[in-house]
């Protein structure tokens, strides 16, 4: 799949603007962002839900007209479709069935069928564990295990490429490392999944390449380290509330042009190689915590410079921790 | 964009009727529940109508001479559950599947597209109009076979067949309101404004007079009217042929003219989320 310079307007503000990336079989590709950064309006105008406003979508080498009316347009688009298997965040399982009805149903909103579907949707509630739940109702599931339903019917037509959007939010961290496996063996069979998330263990855990998008724009691509390392910085050095350096640093940080972050009176600074040298010799007593940035340092550091920006209020819950930042 | 063209050749892709299969699955799973009040309410407005209201009026003018009340009314609540059923369930039916249950959320990610869901969904609400009929065909059966009301019976096989295209055609229409109200109370306005007040005045419970022109044009454009006319001149010996042409000329126009703003709007609604 090959995606340049997707847009999206909602009325007057760009929402998406000029995201692109590739993804290959075999590979997870993540896009990660705060809330409101565009992620899934992009996932809904990849899977052909919602009309671009502007780039271009190909999959398997031919386009995907989002816009395309009248019977020709449909029909080029079915074609695409027919490869593409979508999770969406809400679950929109069918509760007038019961699980297995739940897969059946859906399997005939997609043509050609399989003609072994009895036995491939006996194979799907097997490897996702809900065969003693076939004859369920949805609503008498789990939350986990509804999302493994949710899975399970957006494969249920063997696609080559899945969407998974925010597939463990809402879950307990069992039921998200159970569902880390499943992607993982999804992975193994040659699918191409895009997902999106908040959570950074499961974007670090999961995916090949990251996206990293804010306010609709791609603001870093490649490989997770890469990626981290290119926004943040080599390492994260952590001051821990109570220090008594604690002002003398900031003041030096300030000096010396290094970021910081305030989480709950925490000083966090993104060094490089150097600095962190410059700093051991300055601050040689110092109770200091070294470690290579993770994503959770890359979100503060995104949702703070949407709050600079003026950026979109959804962000707030992002920003809780930080004190001082608009709630 | 409120008003288009509509697609009307997506009626004939299979993706139309996947959707319209989905909702006769869960009406057969559910049947016991399905069948039952569609029997008894026909059977309570014949009670309080034939029978109650009838005591009183014994005649009613009909082509060019006059007939029981029993009789007038039996074909009319035939006309008015094909109506009745299938613009009730476009309105109510369709809103829990688009707002509280998502189901056209999670069939909008395969292949199937919105218009396919429009003309799936009318399909089905003129199909539940076809079922709930047949139900009150079975119930005039048996009050004709008791010697209750006086009509010729093979109608009540066909009858709810032409019931079809105006429960299709009103279907469409109420999918316009299922699209555009904000939360399910507001589809009281279509019911109080729209759905009752064209129940009652299209010949299917008493008459109407059409001294004024207009009253005449608007019943030869409402398809109601015409399949009440339709299935009262089979089971009474009226006339049948220019209310078999009414009906399909005046279904095509509301059927047509409803898709050009349904389906717009339905996608418009959809995409909001």
């Amino acid at each position: 799949m090959v995606v340049r310079g997707l847009r999206k307007r909602f009325g007057e503000a760009w929402v998406v603007d000029g995201v692109g990336f590739d993804v290959r079989r075999g590979e997870v590709l993540c896009l990660l962002g705060p809330n409101g950064a565009g992620k899934t309006t992009s996932i809904r105008m990849l899977h052909g839900f919602l009309p671009a406003d502007g780039g271009d979508i190909s999959y398997f080498g031919a386009p995907l007209r989002t816009d395309a009316g009248g019977p020709a347009g449909r029909q080029a688009r079915s074609a695409i479709k027919r490869r593409i298997g979508v999770c969406t965040q809400d679950d929109t399982l069918d509760p007038d069935f019961s699980v297995r009805d739940n897969l059946w149903v859906f399997a005939r909103y997609f043509r050609p069928r399989r003609p072994d579907l009895a036995r491939h949707i006996d194979g799907l509630l097997e490897r996702f564990g809900l065969a003693r739940f076939a004859d369920h109702r949805p609503d008498q599931l789990s939350g986990g295990y509804r999302r493994r339903l949710m899975i399970a019917r957006s494969i249920v037509h063997d696609p080559d490429v899945l969407f998974l959007d925010e597939p463990t939010t809402g879950l307990d961290p069992k039921a998200r490392v159970e569902l880390w496996a499943l992607v993982a063996e999804l992975r193994a069979l040659g699918m191409a999944i895009i997902l999106t998330t908040h959570y950074m263990d499961e974007a670090e855990r999961l995916s090949d390449r990251l996206v990293v998008l804010q306010r609709g724009e791609v603001l870093a691509a490649g490989l997770p380290r890469e990626v981290l390392g290119g926004l943040l910085g080599e390492h994260t050095l952590v001051l821990p509330p109570d220090a008594p350096e604690r002002d003398d640093v900031a003041a030096w940080a300030e000096r010396e042009g290094v970021p910081t972050q305030d989480v709950l009176g925490e000083l966090r600074l993104m060094v490089e190689g150097p600095q962190l040298a410059a700093f051991t010799t300055a601050f040689p007593g110092a109770p200091l915590h070294v470690r290579p940035p993770n994503l959770d340092d890359l979100f503060l550091s995104l949702s703070e410079g949407d709050a600079e920006a003026g950026g979109p209020t959804r962000t707030a819950g992002d920003l809780r921790a930080v004190p001082g930042a608009p709630s | 964009m409120i008003a288009g063209r509509p697609q009307l050749r997506a009626l004939l892709e299979w993706p139309a009727w996947a959707v319209f299969g989905r909702n006769l699955r869960v009406y057969t799973s559910n049947w016991k529940t399905a069948v039952v009040p569609p029997a008894l309410e026909p059977l309570i407005y014949f009670l309080a109508f034939g029978l109650g209201l009838g005591r009183f009026v014994d005649a009613v003018p009909y082509d060019g001479g006059s007939v029981r009340y029993v009789d007038y009314v039996a074909p009319g609540l035939l006309a008015f559950t094909c109506f009745n059923s299938a613009f009730f369930e476009a309105l109510y039916g369709s809103y829990v599947r688009l707002h509280y249950q998502k189901t056209w959320d999670g069939i909008l990610t395969t292949q199937v597209e919105v218009e396919h869901i429009v003309w799936g969904e009318a399909l089905w609400a003129a199909a539940r109009g076809v079922l709930n009929a047949s139900i009150v065909a079975l119930v005039l059966g048996a009050l004709a076979l008791a010697g209750l009301i006086d009509i010729a019976l093979p109608w009540l096989l066909v009858a709810p067949l032409f019931g079809f295209v105006a429960g299709w055609a009103f279907a469409v229409f109420a999918l316009i309101f299922t699209a555009i109200v904000p939360a399910i109370d507001h589809l009281n306005y279509p019911v109080f404004l729209i759905g009752v007040p064209l129940g009652l005045i299209s010949n299917t419970y008493f008459p109407l007079p059409t001294d004024a022109a207009w009253m005449g044009w608007l019943q030869a454009m409402n398809p109601l009217y015409h399949l009440a006319e339709l299935i009262r001149g089979g089971m009474l010996g009226g006339p049948v042929g220019p209310h078999v042409l009414g009906l399909g000329l005046s279904g095509l126009v509301l059927l047509f003219v409803s898709a050009c703003f349904a389906q717009p709007l339905v996608r418009r609604r959809v995409l909001k989320g």
